[in-house]
């Protein structure tokens, strides 16, 4: 088997004093789109930070390419190819679209790359183009939303965690992120991506995860979980 | 106009200086949330070192110029290296009452340590242009031009760095979202520790400028430090061209009423009008909507 993009076990990572995460196993294979669904509150955004270094763990691995991430600042861990997109964004407000997208290629030096990403990116999501020089505070929330998504794509990395994409969002706005997070797949991407609702990704998803107080309580295709009523009755509200 | 020439040009040069001071703090608090209570102290110590190299150690002017930035570059990493540093990855939600008391015990230490090398008594700052200019009847000493000039390259200066290069939007990024900065593999650390150097050396800079027109004593920078912080409240925490705006306003009136009521008036009027705008608009003249954090 190849190795995973990335690998995590027996995750242990909290707030204060508590564990919000119980131990989490979960694998992503290069290439693949892998869902966490779960109720609010129960530790979806908690597992990408730790992921992301922005949460110490407390038990647990989590590598990257087989390269270990545990003790690294968030920072390195940016630096080692992980594209964290947010949940709510994070945009800055005081800065335009333009310098949002910027701040996404810090790391890369290279002037010649860094216009050929912001070239992709507007190619990807054409309404940052046009609100180039708008400031980010000024944004409607779908707009927000491509700002966030392509301040990540900025970055350059292969695995991308991106933290409920469809938050706050008009179905119809909606509908549009995931087709840009379906080309980002098609595109040879590895997401680990947060949702609630598990029949938005039923067809984009090669597995999704069930979470629910800080433990994997069901794992399997999303068609599978779709019918299984009584899970999604107990964990997802039906 | 003969008068009130004069009273003009202090005016403008105080405001300049207020301006310069305000420039260090507000960085540091836009972008930390760190209140300096040691900034003072940096101007004090960039006077006195210039004063070290030029008239103790008889170094030529260029030298003795750069030391206030040196120094003050030194001592602001030290102070976020030794100080905030620690207190912030200790305690990061009781940070900002923290941190206020800290520096000011680093403010009380560092002036006492220049009142223990130099002692009391005040000196005069030998770096300084003689002469004057001479402008329909209004003369402007040639001093008072330098510090205006030097404090209007360093503000342009620091706004370009800010807005246009990849370390100054990297400040400003991390100013607005700290967490949304490191994950885009910003370094928090060291882009801290950058604004608290950077801070010094502005500090330095303008000790240096503010004992060029006064004395040097170990108490130089409290008066600006002040009145800074007075500039940075009225204009609203945070905002940095508005208490640049509010320092020249601010440095005006003081003047004015200095002269028209007497110098023991200045002060009092400027706390009062700082109060009526407090009363008027608790967020300070420019509102929280406004506030920028950088
Ligand atoms: N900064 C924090 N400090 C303390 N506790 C926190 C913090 N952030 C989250 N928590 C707690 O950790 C638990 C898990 O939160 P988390 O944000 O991971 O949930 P989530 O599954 O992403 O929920 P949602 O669907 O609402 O985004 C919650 O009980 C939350 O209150
Ligand atoms: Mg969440």
């Amino acid at each position: 088997m190849a190795e995973a993009a990335l690998a995590i076990e027996g995750l242990v990572t909290g707030y204060d004093r508590r564990d919000v995460l119980a131990g989490i196993s979960l694998d992503l294979a290069e290439g693949a789109l892998v869902t966490v669904v779960g109720p609010n509150g129960h530790g979806k955004t908690t597992l990408l930070r730790a992921i992301s270094g922005l949460l110490p763990t407390r038990k647990g691995v989590i590598r990257l390419f087989g390269r270990k991430l545990a003790g690294l600042a968030p920072h390195q861990v940016a630096a080692a190819g992980v594209v964290h997109v947010p949940q709510g964004d994070l945009l800055f407000p005081q800065m335009s679209v333009h310098e949002n997208l910027l701040m996404g290629a810090y790391l890369e030096t290279d002037q010649a790359v860094i216009r050929r990403r912001l070239e992709e990116v507007e190619a990807l999501l054409p309404r940052l183009a046009e609100r180039r020089d708008q400031l980010a505070s000024s944004l409607s929330g779908g707009e927000r939303r491509m700002v966030g998504i392509g301040r990540g794509l900025m970055m350059g990395g292969r695995v991308m965690l991106i933290d409920e994409p469809s938050l706050g969002l008009a179905p119809i706005i909606i509908e549009q992120v995931y087709e840009v997070i379906a080309r980002l797949k098609a595109s040879g991407r590895t997401i680990l991506l947060v949702e609630e609702n598990p029949a938005r990704v039923a067809d984009l998803a090669d597995a999704i995860h069930l979470l629910d107080n800080g433990r994997i309580v069901w794992s399997g295709p999303p068609h599978d979980l779709l019918e299984r009523d009584e899970l999604l009755e107990t964990y997802l509200g039906g | 106009m003969e008068i009130l020439g004069p009273v003009l040009v202090a005016g403008i040069t105080t405001g300049a200086l207020y301006a310069l001071a305000t420039i260090g703090l507000s960085l540091v608090w836009g972008a930390l949330g760190m209140l300096n209570m040691a900034h003072g102290a940096l101007l004090t110590i960039g006077g006195y070192a210039a004063f070290t190299l030029a008239t103790l150690l008889g170094a030529p002017w260029p030298v003795a110029v750069l030391a206030p930035v040196a120094v003050g570059a030194l001592i602001g990493a030290a102070i976020y290296l030794l100080v905030a540093q620690p207190l912030l990855a200790r305690a990061p939600r009781s940070f900002e009452t923290n941190v206020i008391i800290a520096t000011f015990g680093v403010a009380i230490a560092l002036e006492n340590a220049v009142l223990l090398i130099f002692g009391g008594q005040p000196f005069g700052q030998s770096i300084a242009l003689p002469g004057h200019l001479q402008a329909g009847g209004i003369f402007v000493p040639w001093q008072n031009v330098l510090i205006v000039a030097v404090v209007l390259v360093l503000m342009a200066a620091t706004a370009f760095f800010l807005a246009r290069t990849r370390a100054g939007r990297a400040i400003r990024a991390t100013a607005q979202h700290r967490e949304a900065a490191q994950l885009l593999g910003v370094p928090v650390g060291r882009v801290y520790l950058q604004v608290l150097a950077l801070s010094g050396g502005i500090a330095g800079t303008c000790g240096l400028l503010v004992s060029s027109i006064t004395q040097l004593s170990p108490t130089l920078g409290a008066d600006p430090m002040l009145k800074a912080f007075i500039m940075c409240v009225v204009a609203g925490l945070g905002n940095l061209p508005g208490a640049i705006g509010a320092a020249f306003v601010l440095a005006l009136i003081e003047a004015f009423a200095s002269y028209g009521l007497g110098a023991r008036w200045g002060f009092p009027l400027l706390l009062a009008i700082v109060i009526l705008v407090l009363i008027w608009r608790p967020d300070g003249l420019f509102g929280r909507a406004a506030v920028r954090r950088l």
